[in-house]
Parts: C-alpha cells; structure tokens; sequence
C-alpha cells in the first residue's frame, strides 16, 4: 500500500534496489573504461565483420545447381515438396469441384455444428462477399494452402506438444526454443525455406508451418502439464496404466488448451500464408503484393477484405468450438454432409461451379477514385492540419530522422553498452548476455546501419504505441463504457494478418518509412490496450478499496496503487508492443520501409539469396536483442494475437 | 521400531488388513540416509532441514488397521497424514519400512502386482474428489471399472447401482460441474465404491464441504460403514470427525504418531500435553463411556436400576440417572459390572481424570 508507506521504508527500499542497479551499471561501466582505449568510435568497424556473401551464394548456387540431381533432394526434399504440391492440388481442385455453392455450405454447415446458427450465417455472409468481390478462385487458392498447412502444423506441433508434455527433459529443450521462435518476425522465417525448396508453393506452406506450429505446440505441452494434479492423482490411485492416464485423463482434460492451440495455429497460418505471397504462395495475399507494388489500393482492398473476412469467421469459429461448455443446439453431422453433397451436385448440374460473372462487385475502381480525391485534396497543403502525406514527412523528418541519425551517430560499442544496461537491469546477467551478443551479431553480420535503420523505426513507433496504448488503456480500465466500446474493434484487429495493415497505410501516407511505422502502430496497439486494461483491472481490489477508503482521488489511486501493482502487466504489455512492432516495420519494407525488410524482399525479388539471408539473419538477431531487453525475468503466457 | 505411545489391542488372530512398520517418507536430497542415521533420525524437522535440506513427511511410524474398523489418522496440516494414506498404495513412494497388505509385502510388489493393488483392494476418495469434468456423473463412477476393462453395459450397469446407493439417483447424466460440493464428493465416494474395494481410504473427504454437508456425509459414511463392514482408513485435521467415525485414532504430529487409541483413550487419558491441549475442548462426556467412568463392583442389588450398557457414552448415563434420581448400574452379559452416580459422571463433565487410580488432578496442573 503505497499511501501506508512510512517515511522510513519509502528512502530505504528504493535506495537499496538502486545500489544494485548501480552496482550493474558501475561493473559495466568499469568494464567499457578499460576496454575505451581499444575501442573506436563510428560504425561497425569493418575488419570485424565476416563477410557471409561468398559462402551465401556458394551454398545457394550449389542447392541450384544440385535440387535435381543430389540424393538429399531426390530422396528427402523432393519426395516433401512433391507431397505438399500434390496435397494443396487436391485440396484446391476439390474445392474447385465443389463449386461456389458447396464451398460455402459446406463452411456454414461447419460452422453451425461447431458454432450455432449466428455464425454460420456470418460464415455464409463472408464466403459470398469473398465471390461477390471478384476474389473467389484466390480465396480458394489461399484455403487450400491453408489446410494443408493448418494440417501439417497441427500433427507436427501436436507431437511436439505431445512429447514436450510426457518428457521434462525435451520440454526443457524445446520451451525456449520455441519461446524465440513466437518472437521472431514473420518474415525471418521466409528465406532458408526459399534456399531449400525455390520459391513455391512447398516453400511458401512449410515456411506457414514452421511459423504456425510452435503455438500449437506449446498449448499442447501447457495443456498436458497443466492438469489438475489431484484427478491425475485419482485416476492413478484406481490403477491406470500410463496409456489410460494419458488417453483418458490427460487428452481429454487438456481439450480447452488444444482448441486454443488449434485456434491460434489457423490464425498463425492465415497471417503466413499471405506473407508468404511473396515466396510465391498466391492467392489473396499475391493480389495483395501485387497491388501493393503498384500502389493500387483498390485491388489491395479487393483482395484483403476477404482476407480479413476469413480471419474473423475462422477465428471465432475455432474460438467458439473451443469454448465448448455451454454447446448450442446443433446440427447432425451426416445431414450437414449431405446438404453439401447435394448443393454442390445441383451446382454441378446447373453448370453453376464458378462464381457468376455478373455478381461481382468491382470495388476497386471507385476506391482507387476515392483514393486519387484523398491524394488531391487531403495529402498537404489542408489548412491549419496539413495533409497525411505532410504528417508522414514531418514524421519522417523531425523524428524518424533525427533518431535514426542518432543511433547511427553513437560509437558502435556505447549501442551494445545500452543494450547490456538495459538487459541487465530489468533481466539477468544471462538475458543481458544474450542481448548483447545478438547485438553484436549483427554487426559482424556486416548490417549493422540498415539493423538500425530498423532499430529506429521500430523505437518510434513503439514510443507511439506505448503513448497511445497506455492511454487508452487506462481509459479502458477506468470505465466500463470505454471498455465495452473498445472490445469488439479490438478483437477484430487482433484476428487480421499482418499484411493487410499495409494497405490503409499506404493509402492515407503513399509509401516510405512513416507509413512502415504507421501500420506497425496500428498493429501493435490493440494487444498494448488490452494487456494495459487487463493489467489495471486485475489490481487487488482490496488495495484500491483501502486506498479509497483513505480518501485517495483518482489521480492518486492511479498513480499510487493501480499502476504500480500493474507493473508486471505494464512490462508485458512494452514487450507484447516491442515484438510486433518488429513483426511489421519488418514487413514495412515493402512499401518502402526500407532497411532489413527491404534487403529481404529484394533478396527474394532479385534472386539474391545471400543478401536476404544475412538480413533474416539481423531480423532474427534484432528481434531476439529486443525481446530480451524488454523482457521481465519470468517468461510471459501467450502472444496476444 | 515399537511404537511409545499405548496402544491396547484386543487380542486376535486376524491378519491385519493393512500393516505398517517403521514407515518413513523423506522429501529432498538423498532421502535414504536420514532413516538410515540414528543422529539424523532424531533431529527436529527445523533442524533437519538446515542441516540436510530434507522433510521427512512421516517418520518411523507403525500401526495395524484391523478388519472392519474405521482407522483414523488425524493431525494438523503440514503433520504428513495426507503423506501416510498415499504411501499405503505408493502413490508416493515411501522412503523405508515395511507395509503389508492382507500379508503382502506392498513395497515388493512389481508394477503389475501393484496396479492390480490399486485396481481391486484399495480405493481412495480425496479432498478436491479428482473427478473427470469431461464425463457424466455415471461415467465417472464406472471409470475404475474401465480401467480394469470391464465390458461398457456391465461397467454401466454396476456403476448405477453404486450412484442409487450413495442417493445421486436421477443425476446420472450431469458433469461434475453441475453438481454441488457434496454432490460432488458423493460421486468420489461411489468411484471408489464401484470398483468394491477391500480397503476404503479417505483423505480429508470431506474438508472442502460446508458444515452441514459435511455432518449429511459423516452420516452417510458411517451408514455406508454400519451396512458393508468394510475397512476404512480416514484422514483427517477435525477431530469432532475422527471421534464421530474413528473405532481407533493415531494422532500425528511433524510426521511422528503421538498417540493411538480409541477415542475414549485419546480424551481420556492423552499422551502428552499436545495431544491434551488438542481434546480440551471436546465435550467429554459425548466421547467417554460409562466403563471409564464407573465405580467397579456389583451393584449388590437384584434389579439393577437404570441397567446402562458399558458401551454408552457418559451423556446417555447422566440422562439415566437424572431421570430415576440415584445410581444407575452397568450390565455386562446380564450381570452388573460397577455403578456409576451424579459424582462419578460429573467428574468426567469436569475433566477430572477419571481413568487414573490415585489423587484426583485436573489435567491442566499436571
């Protein structure tokens, strides 16, 4: 109870955590001191840097000169890509075969058993608006992917999970492995899939893979060790056999946290495979690039509402199976079967199986109108505020600049000093030591100005994100009002992909860095609000109580009670901001965020592995230096999204 | 090991159900050497573990449960009795001594052998009732069955028989989660039952319960006793439930027994000044029998006024002789074995020792 504090304790306590802070930040600085007369200041120096182009493009030339000729790839690479390229033509030409109609009952069926009558209806709403918007065959392209990949990450993360759960040993082994994993950009995970299987559809649906699997298989592993101990203690005292235990205890009791594994893996695998495009997944998430490309925001938008479409109804369809108790009534599953059956054949016998030409509704021009009336009279010259495109350059200009100057400015090893300080004080000596070597990775890794070119933007546009969120938060945690406003937008912007971000963005701001920021901001924040009112809620209303009772106001309470005992959330929530922020300014260099994303994308446009995979390389290094240095000494729950 | 405390048993020639001796269960570092050490052994528990960073949960502790009876072990959180009732089936493995069952070394037993222990001689009921949430009340209670792989109509079958006993009738399709407390710990109760058990172990059943559920359980638990005959061993930390359904108490204190006896010992004489300072609040005269408390001797008379079974307990007695106004007699197989008067049953309402031959005292100046 901070207005309990006697005058005594308040002076002895922090003085005592400040000496050992102090005492960290002393030993460093002693270090650093001995160390000054080696050190140079500027850049990177360059004789410390390993050069990884020669040896990147040797690796990346021999698998092109051996993908159709060595044993690995004839036996082992070719027989997976050859399976995944059949599965995804099966699946894609059996929705093909299905027809529109089909398609679109089979999913309101679905969804119904699982998920009651409103949501089929939403389901069925969804799959017409993705035909009615001329996005019909891409949409199909995009799910078929999906299944398979969804499918693939489900066994592959549900044997994980499985023995992480079983054995203590492997789950020591694959927890922070898998923790690193959840952190790492999107895009990082593009290129060594690409080196392996050329840019495709293998490369795209394994690269979803590795990044839908690991949630699935942690939840797995949560789920089977979370069990209540005593019903494992009861189902072993009426003498079961390990095999009983685990099948009809462990499994069953595990049910909520494998739906949500399943629930979070699809969300996973939809945000990656639209990312993938660019590894040449097609589908919605190709249109999408393509646009973006030629900055035609209409086809963006064609093609990613159906994206977002799909991420709501398959969000809170899995969602909603996962809640499970109170089941509405539902639909037998051998009439829903022969509904589609029918539905589809009558299609069939109709000639009916593609959308109908006439029912699309083009979009895209009258957006692109609106977005051409937007560039005329809302860019600059609007009195008094000034245009979107003069906000992104004073943006640009007055902040991103200055601490992208900055960073640059500030000899290389005084970056990696703030990196341990920083580590170390709110981590461990081992946190800080991971940081620092990850920091220093990049530097040898020769990116060390486009890594913080990065690192600027991603400053930036977590200091607005922490500003905004925080606030709203607060708001959000002090009336309930706020609170119930907010809660339907948030959960919608937590469903949709990374990608379709880009596509506002770059309407209101054109392209450059303020609008890599601005989509990063935009992404970022809804986790940051929620993190932020669940934090302030959960304060110990008895603390809030005393505090009132003693005559505390508003201000005081917030100040004096709420934020402090919120702490742990508020870090949370910096580290939540920090992670995806890192995810999209990545995926900023798309639309001219430039720095590591755009090495990458270029990379993979321009057939230059090694370049691309030095920057994934960074983006790993970056994003595992940020994660660190954010990071409260316990490990966080789950990702937000 | 030989127990220090007084304990009587009757003499019989019956095998004890379950059989313990010098039982320890140490938690830490290499466990083993603490029983093996007499130093060790003998250190206090605050001792021991800034010495060797061990808790021995139970220490060296022996006692017979004998066919039929209602064993309790009582102590207070923390004593290790919940320790105790768990390495009788070594669902935690206890660390040294010996436990038979009907005979059987339980310790040599392979994990078959154990299983079938487990399976078909020993079935426990536990505080939280460890229920499946994803099963129905009759699959919950027919889950040991299917364990042993009884066929699903019969496993059915015999687990409603189990459910109408312990009155759930007409809930057999609920999930746990739709029960009450005490509905709850019913079903523990018939999961144990179902599978017919030798041996019912009880580990603080019924805790999580509110008062009057808890009285409605003990009831339905002694009936249960009273109809089946079967052997029960019951932890608990309320002592108004070990003297209402104890034949026979051991009384733990920092994994050590205290005392052993049937209640009427526990109250009336207690071991030590532990044990007294834990019954002194019991009404006396509910738990002492009019055998402690009479005057040995025949009446002398032919009538026998009052005629009081030695068995009753002291409240019956004092009713007894308020109402005729003088003595009543107590009558064994028809003769009278002693007299008990309004002094004599007083002295036990007081707390007077009454078992002790020799100057009255009141325990406290002891």
């Amino acid at each position: 109870m901070a207005t309990l504090t006697v005058p005594a304790s308040r002076t002895n306590i922090p003085r005592l955590l400040k000496s050992r802070t102090a005492a960290k930040l002393l030993l460093l600085a002693l270090v650093t001191a001995v160390l000054l007369p080696l050190l140079h200041g500027g850049s990177w120096p360059h004789d410390l840097t390993v050069s990884l182009d020669k040896p990147l493009t040797g690796a990346s030339n021999w698998v092109i000169d051996n993908r159709d000729s060595h044993p690995l790839f004839l036996y082992f690479f070719g027989y997976i890509s050859n399976a995944v390229v059949l599965s995804v033509r099966a699946v894609y030409l059996t929705l093909l075969a299905a027809g529109w109609t089909g398609v679109t009952a089979f999913g309101a069926l679905l969804a119904w058993r699982v998920a009651g009558p409103r949501l089929a209806a939403g389901t069925a709403i969804a799959f017409l608006a993705c035909g009615a918007l001329g996005m019909w065959v891409p949409t199909m392209q995009t799910l078929a992917l999906m299944v398979v990949a969804v499918l693939a990450s489900v066994v592959v993360g549900a044997l994980l999970g499985l023995a992480a759960g079983l054995s203590d040993r492997l789950d020591r082994a694959l927890r922070p492995v898998l923790d690193t994993m959840q952190v790492l950009p999107a895009f990082a995970y593009l290129l060594p899939v690409v080196l392996v299987f050329g840019i495709g559809v293998p490369a795209a649906v394994l690269a979803t893979v590795v990044y839908a699997a690991p949630p699935m298989a942690r939840l797995t592993a949560l789920g089977l060790r979370g069990a209540d101990p005593e019903v494992l203690e009861a189902v072993e005292s009426l003498g079961a056999t390990r095999r009983q235990r685990l099948l009809t205890a462990r499994i069953p009791l595990a049910r909520g946290e494998l739906l949500l594994g399943l629930n979070q893996t699809i969300m996973m695998a939809l945000s990656m495979a639209v990312i993938a495009s660019v590894i040449g997944a097609g589908g919605l998430g190709d249109r999408v690039y393509q646009a973006l490309a030629s900055v035609d925001v209409g086809q963006a938008l064609a093609a990613g509402i159906p994206i977002v479409l799909l991420a709501i109804v398959l969000d809170r369809v899995t969602g909603a199976a996962g809640d499970g108790t109170s089941r509405p009534k539902t639909i037998g599953r051998a009439y829903a079967l022969a509904v589609t059956v029918a539905v589809a054949l009558a299609a069939r016998l109709l000639g009916r199986l593609d959308w109908p030409s006439g029912w699309t509704l083009n979009i895209a021009e009258p957006v692109n109108r609106a977005v051409d009336w937007m560039t005329n009279h809302l860019y600059s010259g609007v009195p008094v505020i000034g245009g979107t495109a003069d906000w992104a350059g004073h943006f640009t200009t007055w902040i991103l600049d200055p601490v992208r100057g900055g960073l640059q400015w500030l000899p290389w090893w005084s970056v990696l000093l703030i990196v341990a300080a920083l580590a170390w004080t709110i981590g461990t000596w081992r946190t800080a030591l991971t940081a620092v070597l990850a920091m220093a990775a990049i530097g040898v890794l020769g990116v060390w100005d486009p890594a913080l070119d990065t690192l600027s933007q991603v400053l930036a546009a977590v200091a607005v994100t922490l500003v905004l969120g925080f606030a709203t938060g607060i708001a959000a945690a002090r009336s309930d009002r706020v609170e119930r406003a907010l809660r339907p937008v948030l959960d919608v912007f937590q469903t949709m992909p990374q990608f379709v971000y880009l596509i506002p963005v770059v309407a209101l701001f054109g392209v450059g860095r303020a609008p890599a920021v601005a989509a990063a901001v935009v992404y970022a924040l809804p986790a940051v609000v929620r993190i932020t009112a669940q934090g302030l809620r959960q304060v110990d209303p008895a603390a809030l109580e005393s505090a009132r009772s003693l005559g505390a106001t508003g201000r005081q309470q917030l100040w004096q009670v709420q934020l402090p005992l919120a702490k742990r959330s508020l870090l949370l929530a910096v580290n939540q901001g920090v992670v995806l922020v890192l995810a999209v300014v990545i995926i900023g260099g798309l639309v001219g965020g430039g720095a590591l994303g755009y090495n990458v994308a270029f990379g993979l446009a321009q057939g230059d592995l090694a370049t691309g995979l030095v920057a994934g390389g960074a983006i790993v290094c970056l994003g595992l230096m940020l994660d660190r240095v954010t990071q409260p000494t316990e490990r966080r729950a789950t990702k937000g999204a | 090991m030989t127990l220090t405390v007084p304990t009587r048993k009757p003499p019989t020639n019956d095998t004890p159900v379950f059989s313990v001796s010098g039982l320890w269960k140490v938690f830490g570092p290499k466990p083993r050497r603490i029983p093996d050490d007499p130093e060790l052994a003998a250190l206090e528990p605050a001792d021991l573990r800034a010495r060797t960073g061990c808790t021995a949960a139970v220490r060296d502790v022996s006692f017979d449960v004998r066919k039929g009876e209602v064993f309790v072990v009582m102590g207070l959180s923390g004593s290790g009795k919940s320790t105790l009732v768990r390495c009788l089936t070594r669902l935690i493995e206890p660390t040294a001594g010996t436990i038979s069952i009907d005979g059987e070394d339980v310790r040599a037993m392979d994990k078959t052998r154990l299983r079938d222990l487990r399976r078909h001689r020993a079935a426990m009921v536990f505080q939280h009732f460890g229920l499946l949430p994803h099963r129905t009340v009759l699959d919950n209670v027919a889950y040991g069955l299917e364990i042993q792989g009884v066929g699903k109509a019969e496993r059915r079958e015999r687990a409603a028989e189990v459910v109408a006993k312990v009155g759930l009738e007409g809930m057999e399709h609920r999930r746990p989660a739709q029960l009450s407390g005490g509905q709850r710990q019913r079903v523990g109760l018939a999961r144990a039952l179902a599978v017919d058990p030798e041996v019912l172990l009880f580990d603080e059943p019924f805790s999580a319960l509110d008062p009057l559920i808890r009285r409605d359980m003990q009831d339905e638990v002694a009936r249960l006793h009273r109809e089946e005959g079967r052997t029960m061993v019951f932890i608990t930390h309320d002592l108004a439930e070990a003297l209402k359904l104890g034949d026979r108490i051991a009384l733990m204190r920092d994994g050590k027994v205290v005392q052993l006896g049937s209640p009427e010992e526990i109250v009336g004489s207690p071991a030590d000044d532990y044990v007294r300072e834990f019954v002194r609040d019991v009404p006396r005269e509910q738990v002492m029998t009019v055998r402690t408390a009479m005057k040995p001797g025949a009446c002398g008379g032919p009538e026998h006024p009052g005629a009081l079974a030695p068995d009753a307990v002291v409240v019956d007695a004092i009713r007894t002789v308020a109402e005729t106004g003088a003595a009543a007699c107590v009558v064994e197989d028809g003769t009278c074995v002693g007299t008990v008067d309004h002094e004599l049953l007083l002295d036990v309402v007081a707390g007077v020792d009454v078992g002790v031959p020799g100057p009255r005292t009141s325990p406290e100046a002891v």
